[in-house]
């Protein structure tokens, strides 16, 4: 039995210096600020040239131009598939309506049929009185 | 460290947090560095690590509150993405075989007790080894430990007891009798 099995506030003494923090390696702010302005200048750069495109007038007229022509087409193909979808609902209301009087011209000859083909019940003549 | 630091982080004003990044670095370099090295074992990883680390915290540093919330970020995230390394490189775990022998009687302050208890620490699994990192480096208490870990304060309890267990054990095993 060790002294640190005996004591348990030995073994976290021993467990507090082991695990002491350490200083960064030297250099590490440089490294890190180094790799953030590393990180940052591409994005900057393509953000800025990005931004710096629409200080042009003609690529502003452009890009207005471009949006408001992409809105009229859009606009009219929507308009487009409303009415085909009006259309089709249309369609849709008069087939169920063919479909509905069909059904009920079949049922009447088929009641017709069963209505022929049924046993004739026979005649009762009527009782006669005596009288 | 004597620097004042405002308690609250100028969080709308990206200069100005921009401006307090380097101080950040400064301030917390050797906490995210010493849990990176304790739980990794190897010096390039964990400056690697820490500083990665903090280049996510230059991102999300408009959206943190004040300086114990910095704080507080800076282990969850180190801690996180200690496991991540751990389980992206499948660092083999260091056995008791590999840990040399000791040469002569340690003390507590003897270095090669130090050692010896740095490789019994980075032979525990992942959870229980942070735990004890944060117990013991940071001085943390379970429930704070809990809340940067996400997970129950019992379940910490019961790492420290069964990781301290074990670690007494290996001492007793390897070491022999040492001389406090």
């Amino acid at each position: 039995m060790t002294p640190t099995n005996q004591d348990p506030n030995l073994l976290e003494e021993a467990l507090r210096n082991a695990l002491r923090r350490e200083e960064a390696p030297d250099g590490f702010m440089d490294n890190v600020l180094a790799r953030r302005a590393k990180q940052e200048s591409p994005a900057q750069a393509r953000r800025s040239q990005w931004f710096s495109l629409f200080s042009q007038p003609f690529v502003r007229w452009a890009a207005f131009a471009a949006v408001s022509i992409c809105l009229v087409f859009g606009g009219v193909h929507y308009r487009n598939l409303q009415r085909e979808r009006a259309r089709g609902e249309a369609a849709k209301q008069q087939l169920m309506l063919a479909l509905r009087i069909a059904g009920n011209k079949l049922q009447l000859a088929k009641e017709k049929v069963h209505g022929i083909n049924q046993p004739q019940p026979p005649k009762t003549t009527p009782a006669r009185s005596r009288s | 460290m004597t620097v004042a630091m405002p308690a609250r982080l100028p969080a709308d004003d990206p200069e100005t947090a921009g401006a307090d990044f380097p101080e950040i670095v400064r301030r917390y370099q050797s906490m995210v560095f010493s849990i990176a090295l304790h739980f990794l074992a190897d010096r390039g990883a964990a400056e690697e690590l820490a500083q990665d680390v903090f280049l996510q915290l230059h991102g999300t540093l408009p959206t943190l509150q004040s300086e114990e919330h910095v704080k507080f970020w800076l282990r969850k995230v180190t801690a996180h993405r200690c496991i991540d390394h751990k389980r992206r490189r499948k660092l083999p775990q260091l056995s008791l075989e590999d840990a040399p022998e000791p040469l002569a009687p340690a003390r507590t302050e003897d270095p090669l007790l130090a050692k010896r208890l740095r490789q019994f620490v980075g032979s525990l699994p992942e959870k229980p080894r942070l735990v004890i990192i944060l117990r013991y480096q940071e001085d943390m208490l379970p429930e704070d430990i809990a809340a940067v870990l996400s997970m129950p304060v019992a379940t910490v309890k019961s790492h420290l007891q069964r990781s301290l267990a074990v670690l007494r054990d290996k001492v007793t095993r390897t070491m022999g009798e040492v001389t406090l």
